[in-house]
């Protein structure tokens, strides 16, 4: 039939989020345009002494009263963020039980990570080497795996469509949508999708000590100031976002209130730690995403920008958009509202996405906070909220081992 | 005997170690229905498996994360418990 052959367009219905800022959208979206900085010294316990001062961290959010006891015991924080902001997607769609029970391989999950369940992990490696092995817990085998959330979630909703984990870094998170969204494209009526992470428990930190380009910097405000001649490396956080996405005419006939379309997305790879390279490949990423989405690079009203907060890769993401946009690259107003809560891994691409879906609806880029002084030929968004008519975004991500994506969205006809 | 494993000390086992609340009386009354239907899954059993074998210092016999069923479970235990094994 004819109807099969008709392109199917991926659209957002339903955004939860877990942010530093925020554990609701609306919280999120409030300190977001606002330009609030939540970046604050690090708390959590057993991370006093380490070496890293500043970092983004969730607080006031509880998995107790919003998430089943069952689910709770075997799974580590970084799921208990995913299935929270899930459930606040699906609520936010209006996509219940009730709309799939009859139709569950109709519905989908995919996530991304980076970090994978630390915080488990380490009170269980912990048993195994002050007790031994055998009190070690049998969750431990599946709580601190990347693909975790995606079961977890999978199995809470009852969804049996297609399901999947990303793993390509930080710019999964994009990655993850994509993936989402060619999902839908083949006949998937509707797929859970986004990231989540937890990486401040001690272990994790640990982990990432590693990092060169994390910043050690000890003052909250100073610590990650991206395209300024500061800028010192990058904060790490926790949290993320999830979004229901769905088939464009079939959300609409069950009266969905469709929030945006995923217009178009590429993904590149370059070299692990080496910026300069990472202009190329950002570029063809951008290039990519902007063919896909059949979109001018004069159309694009916003960017969201990677913004690592390391010299060599501002300087390379401000050339890439240059060489992706041409001149208008140098007049797009570009924003980083992670600025004010820290890289939340494959989480700070999917919540620069939902900022960009919030931004597009309230016609209100958010600044950039910290960041007073630029010193790469962009148009920071700085200080306080631009006012713009933003009918179409741009989402740029990197991952610290090379990953680079792109993605466009864009607000629905 | 104390060390005797009872419905009551199983359905402790399973909220401490799975999450699940479930009534000890209910679950003697419907002892030969599944672990499923409880909500415990095969590694909520093993974790419970675990503990037992660490309370009592020994192992329990290399079958009893298998087994399906609160009555199976409860006999496999306390037969393992009195013989010694």
């Amino acid at each position: 039939m004819s109807k099969a052959r008709q392109p199917r367009q991926t659209v957002v219905t339903g955004i939860g989020v877990v942010a530093p800022n925020g554990t609701t959208t609306e919280a999120f979206w409030k300190r977001t345009q606002e330009g609030m900085s939540v970046l604050d010294r690090v708390t959590r316990e057993g991370c006093e002494e380490l070496p890293l001062h500043v970092a983004g961290e969730v607080r006031g959010f509880d998995p107790v009263s919003l998430i089943e006891e069952r689910y709770l015991v075997q799974t580590d924080r970084f799921t208990h963020f995913a299935m929270a902001a899930a459930d606040m997607a699906l609520d936010d769609a209006r996509l219940g039980r009730a709309d799939y029970e009859d139709a569950p391989y109709s519905v989908g999950v995919v996530t991304a990570a980076g970090s994978g369940g630390g915080e488990f992990g380490q009170r269980e490696l912990q048993r195994l080497w002050g007790q031994g092995s055998k009190y070690v817990g049998p969750y431990q085998s599946i709580a601190w795996f990347y693909a975790a959330s995606t079961g977890q979630i999978s199995i809470r909703g009852g969804f049996k469509g297609p399901c999947a984990v990303v793993a390509s870094d930080e710019a999964g998170g994009l990655d993850a949508l994509a993936h989402a969204d060619r999902s839908v494209r083949r006949g998937t009526d509707a797929v859970v999708v986004g990231a989540a992470e937890a990486p401040l428990a001690p272990y994790s930190v640990v982990c990432q000590l590693g990092y060169r380009d994390l910043s050690a910097a000890e003052e909250p405000t100073r610590a990650y100031r991206p395209f300024t001649s500061d800028a010192c490396g990058f904060v790490p956080a926790e949290g993320g976002a999830m979004f229901v996405v769905e088939e464009e005419t079939a959300a609409r006939e069950r009266g969905a209130r469709v929030r945006a379309e995923i217009a178009g997305h590429a993904a590149t790879f370059t070299t692990a730690m080496r910026w300069e390279e990472s202009r190329e490949g950002l570029a063809h990423a951008i290039e990519g995403a902007l063919r896909e989405a059949g979109c001018a690079p004069e159309e694009i009203d916003v960017v969201f920008a990677d913004a690592l907060g390391v010299p060599e890769a501002d300087r390379a993401e401000a050339l890439a958009l240059a060489d992706a946009l041409g001149a208008h690259g140098r007049r797009v107003p570009v924003t980083a509202p992670k600025t004010g809560i820290g890289r939340a891994y494959c989480g700070a691409p999917v919540l620069d996405a939902a900022a960009a879906v919030l931004a597009m609806e309230n016609g209100l880029i958010p600044p950039t906070p910290n960041v007073f002084e630029v010193c790469h030929d962009l148009d920071v968004v700085m200080g306080r909220a631009r006012p713009a008519e933003l009918r179409t975004a741009l989402v740029l991500s990197r991952g610290l081992m090379g990953s680079n994506a792109a993605m466009v969205l864009r607000r629905p006809a | 005997m104390t060390d005797r494993l009872t419905y009551e000390e199983l359905a402790s086992l399973m909220k401490k170690g799975a999450g699940l609340t479930v009534d000890h009386r209910e679950m003697e009354n419907r002892s030969d229905t599944a672990f499923d239907e409880f909500g415990l899954d095969s590694l909520g059993l093993l974790g419970i498996v675990g503990v037992l074998e660490n309370r009592h210092g020994r192992p329990l016999p290399a079958d009893a994360d298998r087994c399906k069923t609160p009555r199976e479970f409860l006999d496999l235990v306390n037969n393992s418990l009195m013989t010694g094994a």
